[in-house]
């Protein structure tokens, strides 16, 4: 149990975690303001932004010594009997001081760059700064250049935190990014062409305090505050990356991560934060289809549904053979309203999992709190990241699913091999991915011998050419649900999108579908609750009360708190420039 | 502050005579500013209405009427799409896109690839040319708009930009005018006038409603 004292208040930390002075303030609502500073990278102090007056409490005598300097707070440990005044005349003097400096050669051109708003220049400039500038000399003027053909570096915008150049050598270890001649003529520089093509790169851009890096594909698109965020989970491979999604005018316009330490800590990969781009693609299905006379013709939403609905108990009373896939592209909540809706049909159906892409293999980068680093790196908790070859987010909850309702899972290839010898009477498939996935012969096969074919997708498909009914359903952006991660870990994902015209979320469809009683919009908490109760497999979903777990569940053993548990988002980034901690 | 404060000082209102009770004299008072004005404009010539249209009625210096937008010296748009001038906009009318701005315009890093006002839905507030950081939108004493749909008064960049030929002489820029050779159209509703035009076709995206 350490006692600090914060500006006169006593304190106690709780024991197990070595926090810096910046964590200790924080924790307890009190901001020092930092930019170089970040908690999964070495600290190297450069900035002086976090400069605070530091001493320590003698245990015995209870007499105060302050160090006569100030010392930067990342620096200072927080232990036992540690005094930290933050907002004294000095502390004061010294953060305008260094604000003032920051801004010496910095071009101001906040209106047209894509930082402001989210920027920490702007925000510590408002609270720390001073509207006059006294440098009287021209601004060193620092062209724009590409470290990559995604990220843009504007020189001039920079403040030299080398939040990018620790990034690329303590993350990923590519060292791409270096800091290039030194002091007033600084910059920050790639090889001649080893350009910042890691796979992880576009982290920098989200590391970036203010906006000398940029990414290409959102620059100049739109303004920071136009955008709702919305928390979502990364649907490009089965890690599970915790997002947020920022949406406005009906289209998203980026990803960027946000912090779990237990899935992906404070990283995403380029792959994932590019992967927006399907739910704003102009070939999305725009609307319902029944096939007639031979042709796929746009139907209104509630006729497909009902033929679908009605066709389907015809064949289920007539005692034919059904078969649904079940694609790892949905949530939890819409695999088990699927499964339990085609078993309640018929006892005899039989339940696949869609094709699973697999890309490649694995890729893990595994920083050393040591190895690498430079500077002081005792407060930092090394955690790996991995980005998976599975190219799905929820394999593992719909082979639960599947393996709750049929014992086996049987994999697509299974299926289509069964349906080439003996046709299934029924077939309902599922896809919603990022590619389309039913494309070729070997797809359109399973349309031979099924007297019915329901596609439920968001692409338009070979297979889906074929099928009597194509129920348009929602991309990953347009359903709120639950996916599980590799290692089993249950993450909630809210909607940034509202449904595309003559489209439904799969969760609709497939309550509408099984004629679910109380009708209206379903809620994906009460379907997760419900399969909660009688799938073993979620049983850990049970003693959830209250809202979702900010770092999800894991359904496989409990999860103590542990150290680093709390949310953290840099101060700039937090809405409204307030960063509120979890409790 | 509560009612109770110390702070607070209380004041009467002042005690009335008896012939301010009885209100004559502040009657009589408004009477004669109304007469005056009678009298002037029925033979002091003071009249305030105009025989529109035959007579055309000349706002002041501040009224505020239709939007342009600026040109700087090379005749290229001063706007930079900064987005500030929608962001601060009440009513919401103001659509713009940016842009990369290009190579060769080495002073700037960011253009309008679009700006769209609805000047029905505009309230006029001048709250856009108040917020715009470079002078690039200014609302000019042109007061008579009109069209035949609601579209035609749904202005692009193209009839903002001509507005600005139109009435650069008679309202020249707070900063930075433009040297006086640039053609000048007749109508903000002339879809031949001058200036860069969109090129890019609005985003193909699935329709939300």
């Amino acid at each position: 149990m350490a006692t600090i004292i914060i500006n006169g208040t006593e304190y106690t930390l709780p024991e197990g975690e070595r926090l810096n002075a910046i964590q200790a303030a924080q924790r307890f609502g009190v901001e020092i303001p930092y930019y170089c500073w970040h908690p999964a990278l070495s600290v190297v102090a450069n900035c002086r932004m976090c400069e605070i007056q530091v001493g320590s409490k003698d245990p015995k005598t209870g007499e105060i010594k302050m160090i006569p300097k100030m010392v930067p707070g990342c620096q200072t440990p927080a232990k036992d009997g540690t005094v930290i005044v933050t907002d004294s005349p000095e502390v004061r003097s010294h953060q305008a001081m260094i604000m003032e400096y920051l801004l010496i050669n910095h071009p101001l051109d906040c209106p047209v760059c894509d930082q402001a708003g989210q920027c920490g220049l702007q925000d510590y400039s408002y609270r720390h700064g001073q509207a006059i500038h006294r440098f009287v000399e021209e601004r060193t003027v620092n062209p724009r250049k590409d470290v990559s053909d995604q990220i843009q570096l504007n020189m001039d915008r920079c403040i030299m935190c080398t939040r990018c150049v620790r990034f690329c050598r303590e993350i990923t270890r590519t060292n791409e990014l270096q800091v290039e001649r030194r002091g007033n003529h600084a910059e920050i520089t790639i090889f001649p062409d080893r350009p910042l093509d890691n796979p992880m790169a576009g982290n920098v851009v989200d590391l970036c305090p203010v906006g000398a890096l940029l990414d290409k594909d959102f620059l100049h698109k739109q303004r920071y505050w136009f955008n709702d965020q919305h928390s979502s989970v990364c649907t490009r491979c089965s890690t599970g990356c915790n997002i947020v999604a920022e949406e406005n005018r009906g289209q998203i316009w980026r990803l960027r991560a946000r912090y779990n330490p237990k899935v992906n800590d404070y990283w995403i990969c380029d792959e994932g934060r590019s992967s927006y781009k399907s739910a704003n693609d102009a070939n999305l299905l725009p609307a319902m289809y029944l096939r007639e006379g031979g042709q796929p013709r746009e139907a209104p939403v509630d006729r497909a549904l009902d033929t679908a609905r009605t066709r389907l108990k015809e064949i289920a009373r007539q005692g034919g053979t059904i078969a649904a896939v079940i694609s790892p592209f949905l949530t939890v909540e819409e695999a088990y309203l699927l499964a339990s809706y085609i078993k309640g049909l018929s006892g005899e159906a039989v339940l696949a999992l869609g094709p699973v892409p697999v890309v490649g293999e694995d890729q893990t980068f595994a920083p050393d709190q040591r190895q690498g680093r430079t500077g002081d790196t005792s407060f930092v908790v090394p955690r790996p990241f991995t980005i998976r070859a599975e190219k799905c987010p929820n394999r593992n909850g719909v082979e639960r699913i599947l393996k709750h309702f049929q014992g086996e899972v049987i994999p697509i290839d299974r299926l289509r091999e069964r349906a080439a010898s003996t046709p299934f009477d029924a077939l309902y498939i599922t896809g919603g991915g990022h590619e389309p996935a039913y494309e070729g012969q070997e797809w359109t096969k399973l349309r031979d011998g099924a007297k019915f074919l329901v596609v439920q997708d968001v692409w338009p498909t070979d297979l889906a050419g074929t099928a009597d009914v194509i129920l348009s359903s929602a991309t990953f952006a347009e359903k709120a649900g639950c996916y599980v991660n590799a290692t089993g870990r249950l993450q909630y994902a809210s909607a940034a999108l509202p449904p595309r015209d003559g489209s439904l979320p799969d969760l609709d469809i497939l309550a509408i579908l099984a004629e679910r009683p109380g009708g209206g919009p379903i809620s994906s908490r009460d379907v997760l609750s419900e399969l909660a109760g009688q799938v073993p497999a979620f049983a850990a979903v049970r003693s959830l009360d209250g809202p979702f777990p900010e770092f999800g569940l894991p359904l496989d053993g409990s999860e103590e708190p542990t150290p680093g548990m709390f949310r953290y988002v840099d101060p700039w980034h937090a809405p409204r420039g307030r960063v509120s901690l979890a409790t | 502050m509560k009612p109770d404060d110390p702070n607070l000082k209380r004041v009467e209102p002042p005690k009335l005579t008896l012939l301010e009770k009885t209100y004559l004299p502040q009657i009589l008072g408004g009477l004669a500013v109304t007469g005056r004005h009678i009298l002037g404009s029925a033979i002091g010539g003071k009249a305030v209405t105009v025989q529109y249209p035959e007579e055309q009625h000349v706002p002041t210096a501040n009224y505020r009427g239709v939007h342009r937008l600026n040109k700087d010296e090379q005749g290229r748009v001063k706007c930079v799409a900064c987005m500030l001038c929608a962001t601060a906009c009440p009513a919401h009318c103001i659509d713009i896109v940016g842009a990369t701005a290009p190579e060769d315009w080495p002073d700037r890093e960011k253009y309008p690839e679009s700006f769209v006002i609805d000047e029905l839905r505009c309230i006029y507030c001048g709250m856009c040319e108040e917020a715009c950081p470079v002078d690039a939108i200014e609302l000019t004493g042109l007061y008579d708009i009109t069209g035949l749909s609601r579209e035609e008064l749904i202005y692009d960049k193209a009839k903002l930009l001509s507005v600005f030929d139109m009435t650069k002489d008679a309202e020249p820029m707070k900063t930075g005018n433009p040297p006086a050779s640039l053609p000048v159209p007749t109508s903000p509703l002339d879809p031949e006038g001058p200036g860069p035009r969109t090129t890019v076709p609005a985003a193909q995206l699935p329709s939300r409603s």
